[in-house]
């Protein structure tokens, strides 16, 4: 329901005229808004230390606004939300392990992508092997993301529980709500390495799709596309964006996963 | 046992930021939040439902119809539609920029008093015609009839529905979640997708949190509702 209100407001949007170039209003008014997640560690959650937002998303943000030089302001978001803030103004750029499709293209330009993942799943052990097994099962995902359309089209004999974020499918693929929840591959690793009962599940030993993380900014604003491009690529250069992916993914951490893409492996 | 100590840990380590939010960084939020915009949008949902309820009593038709419609039509949206609308909507339409904050008091308020204004037209109401016919046989006018006769009864019988749309709004402050105003259900909600496994715990203890709000709320109203019974 969020997702067409979205679309509806998106359709508005687009039919209004482009106001002044972003990227001035944001040096103007020496604040940076970045929608990020609260709630999907480890790309933006909320520390228990510090009581700030953070995460690896967060840290590519905070780059940006190192960039351009001036002060990062987070707003909290969740996956359904991220078009709504950004084509209503209420972010200027959204960090928050945002899919590229071509379906939002229409509504948002990206990035280069900084990261990538596959949609993966977590069952209980020994319920899910294959694709075809799908089928006929109950699965979680997390409303408004790309695993939800991808499996919407593509297996549509599977019944979908559609939650508000990752941990919600999570406790209820432990209440025995649904079998098997979905999402990126990187995430999954994440949660089930926190779980305490992590050996009644597994990942199932598939991956749908391959998928592209970018950051997302308001349509038609081509010079802050190409100032956050122009970031992307010198964290790249100076061995940044591997320190923030190991700082999140490295081996010292809950969830352990080589790095596998690099900034501009993809455009 | 030690789920147990675990336990205590847990409400230990987050029950400042369940009760305050990150007030130390300028950021108020939690319980303290939530009681915020509550008193906040019951204070103006009273007033404008006192002014709504005596406007459908003493207004011209003209002016009751339109506030007729207005009620209608406020009746009829879910709160968090209206809140969604006027935070990421209001923007495109009309090029202004309303905080989350703004949007929810706003919002609960708007509605609140839509309800109130039923229930203070109804109370008044409920007062016989032969209370306004002593007003005037005492020589007071219409709105000096309605000022110093009818109303000092009419909110006594009105008090258990304000009481009532109070708690409902205490409740409904949760919604502020769907725009990221960070009240209470929202920081648990964010402290529960930190710790991930205690969801139980955590939403144990903000239900808790609602019911002590509004149960101290409804005997404070019992008692005022005591304390204001005619002799």
């Amino acid at each position: 329901m969020k997702f067409s209100i979205a679309l509806a407001i998106a359709a508005l949007a687009t039919s209004l005229p482009a106001l002044a170039d972003r990227l001035d209003d944001i040096q103007k008014a020496g604040v940076l808004r970045v929608a990020a997640f609260d709630s999907n560690p480890p790309f933006g959650f909320l520390d228990g230390k510090t009581r700030q937002i953070s995460g690896l998303d967060v840290d590519v943000a905070q780059a940006i606004a190192k960039k351009i030089g001036v002060k990062l302001e987070l707003v909290p978001t969740n996956p359904a939300n991220r078009i709504p803030l950004l084509v209503a103004g209420k972010a200027d750029l959204v960090a928050a392990n945002f899919t590229v499709t071509d379906e939002r293209r229409k509504q948002v330009d990206f990035s280069l992508p900084y990261f990538a993942s596959g949609q993966q799943f977590i069952a209980r052990k020994g319920i899910l092997k294959t694709p075809e097994q799908l089928a006929g099962l109950r699965v979680g995902v997390d409303k408004g993301t790309t695993q939800e359309i991808h499996l919407r089209e593509k297996y549509p004999q599977t019944t979908l529980v559609a939650y508000d974020d990752t941990p919600l499918a999570f406790t209820a693929l432990r209440n025995g709500n649904v079998q098997a929840i979905s999402q990126d591959g990187s995430k999954l690793v994440a949660l089930l390495a926190q779980a305490p009962d992590k050996q009644k599940y597994e990942l199932a030993p598939f991956t749908l799709t391959r998928e592209y993380q970018a950051i997302g900014v308001p349509k038609g604003e081509t010079r802050l596309v190409s100032l956050v491009n122009d970031t992307l690529k010198e964290l790249e250069k100076s061995g940044s964006a591997k320190t923030i992916y190991e700082r999140w993914f490295g081996p010292d951490t809950k969830q352990p996963l080589p790095r596998d893409f690099k900034i501009g492996d993809q455009s | 046992m030690a789920g147990c100590a675990m336990n205590t840990q847990l409400i230990a380590d987050n029950i400042d930021y369940l009760l305050i939010g990150n007030w130390a960084n300028g950021q108020p939020g939690g319980l303290a939040l939530t009681l915020f915009l509550a008193v906040a949008a019951g204070s103006i949902a009273s007033l404008l439902g006192l002014a709504g309820g005596i406007a459908l009593t003493m207004g011209q038709p003209g002016l009751r119809r339109t506030l007729e419609a207005v009620i209608a039509v406020l009746r009829a949206i879910p709160v968090m539609m209206l809140i969604f609308w006027c935070y990421f909507l209001l923007p495109i339409l009309l090029g202004i920029d309303v905080p989350g904050i703004a949007t929810v008091i706003a919002a609960l308020a708007l509605i609140s008093a839509a309800y109130l204004s039923q229930s203070v037209y109804a109370g008044i109401a409920a007062i016989g015609h032969g209370q306004w016919a002593a007003g005037q046989a005492l020589g007071l006018g219409r709105w000096q009839t309605l000022r110093w006769v009818i109303l000092p009864q009419a909110l006594r019988v009105m008090l258990p529905s304000f009481i009532n749309q109070w708690i409902t709004l205490i409740k409904d402050t949760s919604l502020a979640y769907v725009v990221g105003v960070a009240e209470l259900t929202f920081v648990a909600t964010q402290v529960n997708n930190r710790e991930q496994i205690y969801p139980l715990e955590i939403f144990g203890m903000i239900g808790l949190a609602y019911f002590i709000v509004c149960s101290t709320l409804a005997w404070l109203g019992s008692r005022l509702a005591r304390r204001w019974q005619p002799v």
